[in-house]
């Protein structure tokens, strides 16, 4: 296969304790897109960052146009055509749309010195390439996210492009902009270029590519042309067992009662315009939309950590005391944040303390914290949500990705008993971790905690959720529940809104 | 990122890399004081150790509020000139008889408070970076001092502050003992207490710290109150070592007291420290001044030393797992 | 969000520009108001003459903020480079033409490696620069304890030189702050510092060349140390192993009084011209009207805290 544009074969990657890639061999044609399937967790970005330069292998060779390579940089990848766009924008906040997209091809004029008009043309020329219609001088943390994604995208077609990698596109937009996006794919595809795409929309992956490439636990479970293989062999293979079994069966009449949680036209920061809804006790209340949409800015409104700018929170029907999250703990709220690193653990911290955490006040004597006690506790936790670890003193951060969820998980079920707000629970961990977590969860909600979960995976919204409600750029735009509980009526609720409001958009410009 | 859900096999018998990991710091005290004691005879003499410890006891207070601020991300650049204002206030009473000094003790802890205070403000609620405010307030104590003695030196001071560097209560020095317990207390405070823990949650992480139900603001602002205060407290020690009031009392006690902190596994980055360890630090880095000394170095060559050791200490803890 | 609020908070650095200007008018002003020598050639003449140390060591630390870090060893180098000079030339007056390019070669160097230093070993730039600093100070004052050294009267008269009555070294200082600013603003070398001081990750993904940009951010820090040094030499005709004590956090403040914040990636050396000119006439008043200087570090520390109140923007 000395035709394709770039192959790895026996590609490993090892960290302390974790191997994200094992044995991985990948190779993509010219004139291909090729689709990389996988869960969260499964290694996708790391070959993505060992194609791009990011990474070093452990081991495994890579070939490129023919010839061995072993990349000292991204810079190294990048001048020799290959162009990733990372799932997390690298992107520059402060600096002009025009300078971002020329980041490293600032064109010169006079005296070699960088030409502002000419920066400029050139940007909006490749803005124009690429149909869409930003202004060149706006600064990156002006624009909406999904602005921010075609500029991320617009950078791809500043170079010559061999290899292009899109590491999930497609979170952050919808509807018209991936329809650009697959134009423009295309478009380079029938130059020749070789793309990988990473998603895990399934249909976005029968609509664009070519040949797909599946990876599970850093080995690569199968790749067939996309003609070839079914959507539910896709999806075996990607979960390494069948749908059926992952998710706990839903409860078997709806939740009634009073409301535990009530929001109503809630308004807070540049992105939340106007949310309502509701969580009864015992019920899962699933959040779908968008990245972006304002789904944890409502979170961390209900929680106490972002001040409320308009409407209600209403907390067993009477207004929500909680200012800052310290009082919505006392009332028995938990809040599991979307980025378990940054704003979850504690990382240097052991995992007594992690889980112990929102409760220093129940095990301080005397102002001082009572050891024993807590490793009392903490182990119970432990125990209870079989986290794998020898002991509470080691470090959360020592811990793999499912174990660190597990400990949240335990932290917040602990001392949440009225309600539990969820936010992306399954980030970045194993399928095996999953299927214990949504257990939990459902556990959770049959003692009688309401939850609401936030999740950007639709297979788990509609899997574990009794009730849906759909957000999209500020406003809850639906709610679905019952029969009706499925990922297309999710998508078209969310698609279709945003596509209305682009609409009124333009029409007043 | 992680997708094996096996937990970190941890070793329990120490490699030779633990052991250097964790005692690396005793190891290093070690061996400088055996090189010490084989380079020179007087090292070990019980005199000159009394008079390394003299000296290092106002520097291991500073140290010890030092510490505080940096777990939760912070540095504090106006100790030293605390140190001295504080020396400088303590002559205002012009005082001179022994009854003054619990008054001056209370009006250097209330000074030392109100300076820590606003350095916290500055950081936790104005979002000024640590450097600048610290460094703000560094000048700011400096103008005032100045504006206040003219720039001269002054003496009068009760003849009891003299106890305070070299008198002996059954027979262990003052200094010393005071030492020991301010950092058996805040040791407490700090490993022990809620507060303490609060204060390792905002370092690791303050934004989880608030979710988790912690006020940084309130526990960065105390980090500050205790290490003004440390440093108030050591300021009078100093002084009563050195007996006489200059402008400068205590200088070069900002950079000491980091690299002290910083060589006893302080991380910069907040969130991992220990009292004990920073003490240590002051311990080897009093050894090495003696050392130079002893072995008939140049004085400056104490500064070269410190410099050479605060870049490689800062370069071995960072190659520390997490 | 109105047109013109968006267009002010596109423009935070030419508002954070406007603000200073606009304190620097009001200083002129109260100036002339309250001290009839404020305003005098003679005055502004020496004022201007003075500008150069000042402007160079914060031109320098603007260039390593910009890129994310700190230089704190400015001072120390600018010291140590005094010594050298003044001992130097003392040694051989003939030899300038030799000393001085010296003097920058070697101030260069130690700025690279300064940066070559945080970049291998990862360690905190502020710790990486404070050893550094502790070392050439110790170094230095192992050579020299006591201020010494001479110049010739050729190289001294640089310092005070003028041109159609303007000093020569405002004219290099406007000259080299111009270059600078170009070299910033429309090149790819001078935009690559923006671009690794706002997202170090970032620019890395986008494929610069982050470590080379960190070394040579640190090494101008030390160019225009070096630059400082000679001017200062050529003044005081003395090499002093402490003269530049002081420097190191002097050369922080008009920093961040011209906009350029801390954590890196946003500001400009417009910015440090204002605020070194406003620093710098600052006390030039103060002295007019007879506030101690003991009142002026006051107002210096005062200074700091206000600036950086204007120009961060108050999150949360």
């Amino acid at each position: 296969m000395s035709s394709s544009v770039i192959e790895l074969s026996q590609i490993e990657k090892e960290y302390p304790g974790v191997k994200p890639l094992d044995k991985v061999d990948f190779a993509v044609q010219p004139g291909e897109i090729h689709a990389l399937l996988g869960e969260n967790g499964a290694g996708k970005s790391t070959l993505i960052r060992v194609m791009g330069g990011a990474v070093k292998p452990n081991s495994g060779a890579i070939t490129y146009l023919g010839k061995r390579v072993s990349w000292q940089s991204p810079k190294a990848a990048r001048a020799a055509g290959i162009h990733v766009i990372h799932q997390e924008l690298a992107l520059f906040p402060e600096l002009s749309v025009a300078e971002n997209i020329l980041v490293d091809a600032q064109p010169r004029g006079r005296f070699g010195l960088i030409s502002n008009r000419a920066r400029h043309a050139r940007a909006a020329e490749i803005l124009a390439q690429l149909g869409v219609r930003i202004p060149t001088h706006a600064r990156i943390d002006e624009l909406p996210l999904a602005d921010q994604q075609m500029v991320e995208i617009a950078k791809a077609l500043v170079g010559k492009v061999r290899l292009l990698i899109l590491d999930e596109p497609t979170a952050v937009i919808a509807g018209h902009e991936v329809d650009l996006l697959f134009e423009n794919m295309r478009r380079l595809r029938n130059e020749g270029v070789g793309i990988v795409y990473v998603s895990h929309r399934l249909e976005e992956i029968f609509e664009i590519a070519d040949r797909v490439t599946i990876l599970k636990d850093g080995q690569v479970v199968g790749t067939a042309p996309v003609g070839e293989i079914s959507r539910e062999e896709m999806i075996t293979k990607m979960v390494g067992r069948r749908l059926s079994q992952i998710y706990p069966a839903r409860r078997a009449a709806p939740a009634d009662g009073p409301d535990i949680l009530s929001v109503r036209n809630l308004r807070t920061g540049p992105r939340v315009r106007d949310v309502s809804l509701s969580v009864k006790a015992g019920e899962i209340v699933g959040v779908a939309g968008m990245v972006g949409s304002g789904r944890t800015e409502v979170a961390e409104a209900i929680f106490g950590a972002r001040a409320v700018e308009g409407g209600v929170i209403e907390f067993d029907g009477k207004p929500f005391p909680g200012r800052v999250p310290k009082d919505a703990i006392a009332g028995g709220l938990g809040f599991l944040t979307e980025n378990r690193k940054d704003e979850g653990l504690f990382l240097g911290l052991p995992i007594s303390a992690n889980i112990m955490a929102p409760d220093l006040q129940g095990i301080t004597k005397y102002g001082l914290i009572d050891r024993s006690r807590e490793c009392a506790l903490a182990e119970r936790q432990i125990h209870d949500f079989s986290v794998a670890t020898p002991s509470p003193d080691v470090k959360v951060g020592n811990l793999s990705g499912g174990n660190q969820q597990k400990v949240l998980f335990s932290r917040w079920s602990r001392i949440a008993n009225r309600l539990l707000i969820l936010d992306e629970p399954t980030r970045g961990v194993d399928i095996g971790a999953k299927v214990e977590i949504y257990r939990i969860v459902r556990r959770l909600a049959d003692s009688g905690v309401g939850v609401l979960m936030i999740s950007s995976e639709l297979p788990e919204i509609v899997g574990l959720s009794d009730r849906v409600f759909v957000m999209a750029q500020g406003r809850v735009v639906g709610e679905v529940e019952g029969e009706a509980l499925g990922e297309e009526a999710i998508m078209d609720l969310a698609v279709r809104s945003i596509e209305r409001h682009k609409a009124t958009a333009e029409e007043i410009a | 990122m992680a997708p094996l859900d096996t937990p970190m096999p941890r070793s329990r018998g120490l490699s030779l890399a633990t052991v250097f990991e964790r005692y690396g710091l005793v190891i290093f005290l070690a061996v400088l004081m055996a090189v010490a004691a084989v380079a020179s005879p007087t090292f070990l003499r019980p005199a000159n150790l009394v008079n390394v410890l003299t000296i290092a006891a106002p520097l291991g207070m500073v140290v010890i509020g030092q510490t505080f601020v940096i777990l939760v991300r912070g540095l504090d650049l106006s100790v030293a000139s605390l140190m001295a204002t504080v020396a400088v206030l303590a002559t205002a009473f012009k005082a001179t008889t022994n009854d003054a000094i619990p008054l001056i003790f209370l009006a250097a802890i209330v000074l030392s408070a109100v300076v820590g205070f606003l350095n916290g403000w500055l950081v936790a609620r104005r979002n000024v970076s640590p450097f600048l405010a610290t460094l703000a307030m560094m000048i700011i104590l400096q103008g005032i001092r100045f504006a206040y003695t003219g720039g001269a030196p002054i003496s009068t001071l009760p003849p009891g502050m003299g106890f305070l560097a070299s008198g002996r209560i059954l027979g262990v020095p003052v200094n010393l003992m005071t030492l020991a317990v301010l950092a058996i207390a805040f040791g407490i405070v700090l490993h022990r207490s809620r507060l303490g823990r609060e204060i390792f949650m905002v370092g690791t992480n303050p934004k989880a710290a608030f979710l988790n139900g912690v006020a940084p603001d309130r526990v960065i602002i105390l980090c500050y109150v205790i290490c003004s205060v440390c440093a108030g407290i050591g300021g009078l020690f100093l002084l009563g070592y050195v007996g006489t009031v200059s402008n400068w009392v205590g200088q070069g006690y900002e950079l000491d007291s980091i690299v002290a902190a910083v060589m006893g596994g302080v991380a910069l980055t907040g969130g991992r420290g220990n009292i004990f360890a920073a003490l240590l630090g002051v311990a080897v880095l009093m050894v090495i001044n003696n050392l130079v000394l002893l072995l008939g170095f140049p004085i400056e060559m104490q500064l070269i030393i410190k410099g050479i050791i605060i870049i490689g200490a800062a370069a071995f803890y960072r190659t520390r797992l997490v | 969000m109105s047109a013109i609020a968006m267009e002010i908070r596109r423009n935070r650095l030419v508002m954070s520009y406007l603000i200073v200007a606009m304190l620097l008018v009001v200083l002129v002003v109260a100036g002339g108001f309250l001290s009839d020598r404020f305003l005098t050639w003679r005055n502004v003449g020496n004022l201007f003459q003075q500008l150069i140390v000042l402007g160079m060591v914060s031109l320098g630390q603007t260039f390593v903020v910009l890129m994310g870090g700190i230089d704190l060893a400015i001072g120390s180098l600018v010291s140590a480079l005094t010594v050298f000079l003044a001992n130097f030339l003392e040694w051989r007056p003939d030899l300038v033409w030799l000393a001085l390019p010296l003097a920058l070669v070697a101030a260069t160097a130690v700025g690279a490696l300064n940066g070559l230093l945080t970049v291998v070993l990862r360690v905190h730039s502020l710790i990486v620069t404070l050893g550094m600093s502790s070392i050439i100070f110790g170094a230095t004052l192992m050579y020299r304890k006591e201020p010494g050294g001479s110049v010739p009267r050729a190289f001294a008269d640089v310092a005070y030189a003028k041109i159609a009555g303007i000093p020569v070294s405002a004219i290099i200082l406007v000259a080299i702050f111009a270059l600078a600013g170009l070299w910033l603003q429309r090149t790819r070398s001078g935009r690559s510092i923006y671009f690794v001081g706002g997202d170090r990750e970032a620019a890395r993904l986008n494929g610069l060349p982050v470590d080379r940009i960190v070394v040579l951010a640190y090494a101008l820090s030390g160019l225009c140390a070096g630059i400082a040094a000679i001017f200062l030499t050529a003044r005081t005709g003395v090499g002093d192993p402490r003269i530049g004590v002081a420097l190191t956090l002097q050369s922080v403040t008009p920093v961040v009084v011209g906009g350029t914040i801390l954590a890196g990636g946003r500001g400009g050396v417009l910015g440090t011209f204002l605020g070194v000119l406003l620093v710098t006439m600052l006390n030039n008043l103060l002295n007019f009207v007879n506030v101690s200087s003991y009142y002026q570090w006051v107002i210096q520390g005062l200074i700091i805290i206000i600036a950086v109140g204007i120009h961060t923007s108050r999150r949360r």
